[in-house]
């Protein structure tokens, strides 16, 4: 699955993009990356927006949104602007 | 009275008599300030059917009650008048520091009456003020203006708001721009100013806000202020990235506008995201006065040099609208647009519809002669149309009608993406059904300012709603965002602050400021009465809600054709009639007595 990182993430992984197999929700991928990049789901606590394919995961099944191979993951720190 | 002068100025530019005109409290009471304050003088005074280019119509600036106080975001200004674009109200709102400025120098208000027969500009010194000649300043741009008026005077103290070529000319979209880069943008304030042939007013003051309770008013202040320091958008996203930390995020939600709104994707959006523009071109924030966020930009380009902006909106407008990804072109675009003073929302938008309908074939290169062709992504058109609008050369005189008028002009209103002939903001509301509400009921038209409904439906404040829903809670919920939007403006606040507070927090800060003890309610009941007053005025103007509180066709009939919303459009008509039914309103959109007494404004019906 792809995975898209935006704002500070992109500063605290040192990556924008990248390919992960194997998680089978938003949570497993979630700790996946957490042990990928040590402290990631911390850098999450204030907030987070998570897109699976573009559908905000808190209108789908939150943390327990299953996951695909071919899916699009696209997960940003708190923001705002106007 | 505190927080407010209580009085205001009234400037008649056809006799050039100077007026000081006090109010008192109960007014304030009843509407605030600043936009509140103008409304009602607006009610009170003009016929709402007046030319908005004539001389009946007035122009009013006023900063509110906390500009000028320590408070957060304590710099802001609107500019209320009825709009050549729309032929309805709009009330412009500005930071910076020009705002901050009249409030130092004492004043409320001023309101700008009348026309002159040749250029003049105001020049303000707390209680001097003095209507000077601008004959030698006419067609100049905003930087060239603000020079030559603080040599003139001798001052760099000196807060300038003026207009360019283009409010001289009496573009629809013309702005008006204070400090440089800071303007007073939307529905063509900047024509107003311009018909009334008022190149700019320069202001400087001395005095201190007169404040109730100065030692609770700082620690209110103070607890506010760390509110929004740890707030992770106010605090973190926001001065980091800008306002352009959300282009990402609204293209991944799938409502990024893209070429006049034919899709909400933008395959290059990255390119000229916040995230890009700080990598490559940031060089420090710019905050406004009092302003502990700091969202600012100021970037540096070989081209133009050191430049303030562009904002989300502008980046957008600028740039995916018309197919463009060049980050560089946008910047030198928006910094064209500071200085001919144009609007960077209608600008694109305006553009956007003359490549519409030159794919569509209705613009033929014929007509184009020499002049760059409108192709999506063609940078070029740019930075050749926006000086061409300004000036209103060749084809720039017709784009200068705005995108409504000139879509028209070919035939196709229907390819002009605005309500009530206002250029739409960067968000689809095929992806926001909510904020697609707030468009079609906003008093001033295509707006997002005034009810921001992207906040809930997308970044999840202050709680996160499904876009697609349409429930009376959505309609609620808009309702509560335009009430608390007008008190905001009415106090001299950014908007930007509701990412951190809370509109308790609002009525703390005021309470502390004007020695009042209302209650949030008591606030919102004045943000309820400022919105009906508008759309009283709107009424009394000509507007017909039946024809007037829509949408473009094409988010009512045309399903989004790709991406996360692919298939939906706004179920506009679903929710209008629940929403005047919230509002107390009669079932064809009107104020019933009984609201309009409830309000106490009765006397204006
Ligand atoms: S948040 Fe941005 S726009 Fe608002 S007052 Fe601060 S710097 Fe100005």
């Amino acid at each position: 699955m792809l995975v898209k990182l935006f704002a500070t993430l992109i500063e605290f992984t040192g990556k924008r993009k990248l390919e992960i197999s194997g998680p089978k929700t938003v949570g497993e991928l979630l700790d996946e990356l957490d042990r990928m990049f040590p402290g990631f789901k911390k850098e999450l606590e204030q907030g987070h927006i998570i897109l699976v394919n573009g559908k905000n995961i808190e209108h789908l099944q939150g943390l327990d949104t299953p996951l695909r191979e071919d899916d699009t993951i696209s997960i940003f720190p708190p923001a705002g602007g106007g | 009275m505190y927080g407010n002068w209580g009085r205001f100025l009234r400037v008649n530019l056809s006799t050039g008599e100077v007026k000081v005109e006090e109010y008192g409290e109960e007014l304030a009471k009843k509407w605030l300030g600043s936009r509140g304050l103008a409304i009602y003088l607006l009610l009170k005074e003009m016929d709402p059917k007046a030319d908005p280019l004539g001389p009946e119509n007035k122009l009013i600036i006023a900063p509110g009650p906390l500009s000028g106080t320590s408070a957060p975001t304590g710099g802001r200004y609107n500019v209320v008048t009825k709009s050549p674009q729309t032929g309805f109200i709009t009330m412009s709102n500005s930071g910076g520091y020009f705002g901050a400025e009249l409030k130092f120098a004492g004043w409320d208000a001023i309101v700008v009456e009348g026309q002159s027969e040749k250029p003049v500009y105001i020049y303000i010194k707390d209680d001097h003020v003095e209507i000077r000649d601008a004959s030698h300043l006419w067609g100049k741009v905003v930087s060239e203006t603000e020079a030559a008026i603080k040599k003139e005077i001798g001052s760099n103290k000196l807060h300038i708001a003026s207009i360019g070529p283009a409010g001289e000319n009496l573009v629809k979209f013309a702005a008006i721009i204070n400090d440089g880069h800071r303007a007073a943008g939307r529905a063509g304030v900047g024509a107003v100013m311009g018909s009334k042939k008022l190149k700019a007013i320069a202001v400087e003051g001395s005095k201190r806000v007169p404040i109730a309770d100065r030692q609770k008013f700082m620690l209110v202040v103070r607890e506010k202020i760390n509110k929004l320091r740890n707030d992770p958008v106010a605090g973190g996203g926001l001065p980091k990235y800008g306002t352009a930390v959300l282009v990402n995020i609204i293209n991944e939600n799938g409502l990024y506008p893209t070429r006049n709104f034919q899709t909400g994707v933008f395959e290059h959006a990255y390119e000229q995201s916040g995230e890009a523009m700080t990598a490559k071109y940031l060089i420090r924030n710019q905050p406004c006065y009092a302003c502990p966020i700091g969202c600012g930009r100021v970037n540096k380009l070989p081209t133009v040099g050191v430049t303030e902006g562009p904002e989300y909106e502008s980046i957008w407008a600028l740039g995916a609208n018309l197919g463009i990804n060049d980050l560089a072109s946008i910047i030198e675009a928006n910094h064209q647009c500071d200085e001919f003073g144009l609007d960077t929302i209608s600008t694109g938008g305006t553009l956007a519809a003359a490549m519409e309908l030159y794919e569509k074939g209705y613009l033929t290169d014929e007509e184009l002669g020499d002049a760059p062709p409108f192709r999506w992504g063609n940078t070029e058109v740019l930075h050749y149309y926006i000086e061409k609008i300004a000036k209103r050369e060749g084809l720039g005189d017709k784009l200068a009608e705005g995108s409504y008028r000139f879509a028209e002009m070919y035939g196709h209103p229907e390819y002009s993406m605005s309500v009530k002939k206002l250029e739409l903001p960067a968000y689809d509301p095929r992806g926001a059904e909510g904020h697609g509400l707030g468009y079609a009921t906003n008093n001033r038209g295509g707006c997002h300012i005034k009810n921001y409904m992207i906040s809930p439906e997308i970044l999840g404040y202050p709680y996160k709603m499904d876009p697609h829903d349409i429930s009376d809670d959505k309609v609620k919920m808009l309702i509560l965002f335009q009430d608390l939007s007008a008190v905001i403006d009415a106090a001299g606040l950014c908007l930007f602050t509701t990412f951190g507070l809370g509109a308790d927090d609002y009525r703390d800060m005021l309470n502390a400021a004007l020695g009042w003890d209302f209650s949030t309610e008591d606030y919102l009941k004045i943000g309820e009465r400022i919105w009906n007053a508008e759309r009283l005025f709107n009424l009394k103007a000509g507007f017909d809600p039946a024809k007037d509180e829509t949408l473009p066709k094409r988010f009512l009939e045309e399903p989004m054709p790709e991406g996360p919303n692919k298939g939906h459009v706004v179920r506009l008509k679903e929710m209008l009639p629940r929403y005047y039914a919230l509002r107390g309103w009669t079932e064809d959109g009107r104020i019933p007595k009984e609201k309009a007494e409830e309000l106490g404004i009765a006397e204006f019906l």
